[in-house]
């Protein structure tokens, strides 16, 4: 699965740290959830999407491979 | 993910002082015979006896009864296994479910990594070396889980490639 957290966290102008902090999970997650090594629970997703003011479809993606 | 399966946090650091200690007395007990003549004389039993004849006739083993012995060895293997369990299980300070993914990932590379090498062992060490070997394998999986868990944690913490 892809996502463009990163891209929406630049948006934002946001650490992963700050991000981490305010979604309540720790920076390694935020981090290997955009270098697409971790793919986070329904909740998680739900949460950081919600924190974008998008749908989880706008930032999370499915691959061919998935 | 379940959390609540785990110790809090404060529990791995009261599991290393715990476990140094233990340790160090572990490898005295087990290789220079340390015994405290406080821990005992006796201890009590399930079952001793000459190897596992309880259903024979001939059997001379006793059971439910005390015998002589010393609780050294015994005390020091459990100190060395609760503590390695606290280490092994403490929550993380900011446990989230990435946290217990690598903790589940962990534990099954560690079961896989122990059994890898105790089947190694099973096959090229006989008798008394193999009983030591044994001794060992009770804590090499917490062992392998704590390093490997660590491990990955302080990798990831490492490379943060994507920090703006």
């Amino acid at each position: 699965m892809k996502n463009n957290l990163r891209v929406e966290r630049a948006i934002k102008n946001i650490t992963q740290e700050e991000l981490a902090k305010i979604i309540g999970v720790s920076r390694q997650a935020i981090n290997s959830i955009e270098a697409a090594k971790y793919v986070p629970s329904t909740v998680l997703a739900i949460k950081l999407s919600d924190y974008f003011g998008k749908t989880v479809n706008d930032i999370f993606f499915l691959e061919e491979s998935d | 993910m379940n959390t609540n399966l785990l110790l809090p946090f404060k529990f791995r650091k009261l599991g290393w002082i715990i476990f140094i200690p233990s340790f160090i007395l572990g490898i005295l007990v087990l290789f220079l015979n340390v015994e405290f003549d406080w821990l005992g004389s006796k201890v009590f039993t399930i079952y001793a006896g000459s190897g596992l004849k309880i259903f024979n006739d001939t059997d001379t083993g006793q059971m439910f009864s005390f015998i002589p012995g010393n609780y050294t060895q015994t005390l020091v293997g459990i100190l060395c296994l609760v503590s390695l369990m606290m280490i092994a299980f403490s929550k993380e300070k900011n446990e989230d479910e990435f946290i217990w993914r690598t903790r589940m990932d962990s534990l099954l590379w560690a079961t896989y990594i122990n059994y890898f090498i105790l089947i190694f062992c099973f096959l090229f060490f006989f008798d008394f070396e193999f009983l030591y070997i044994m001794i060992f394998n009770m804590f090499t999986i917490l062992l392998f889980f704590i390093f490997r868990f660590n491990y990955i944690l302080y990798k990831e913490r490492k490379t943060m490639p994507y920090e703006k």
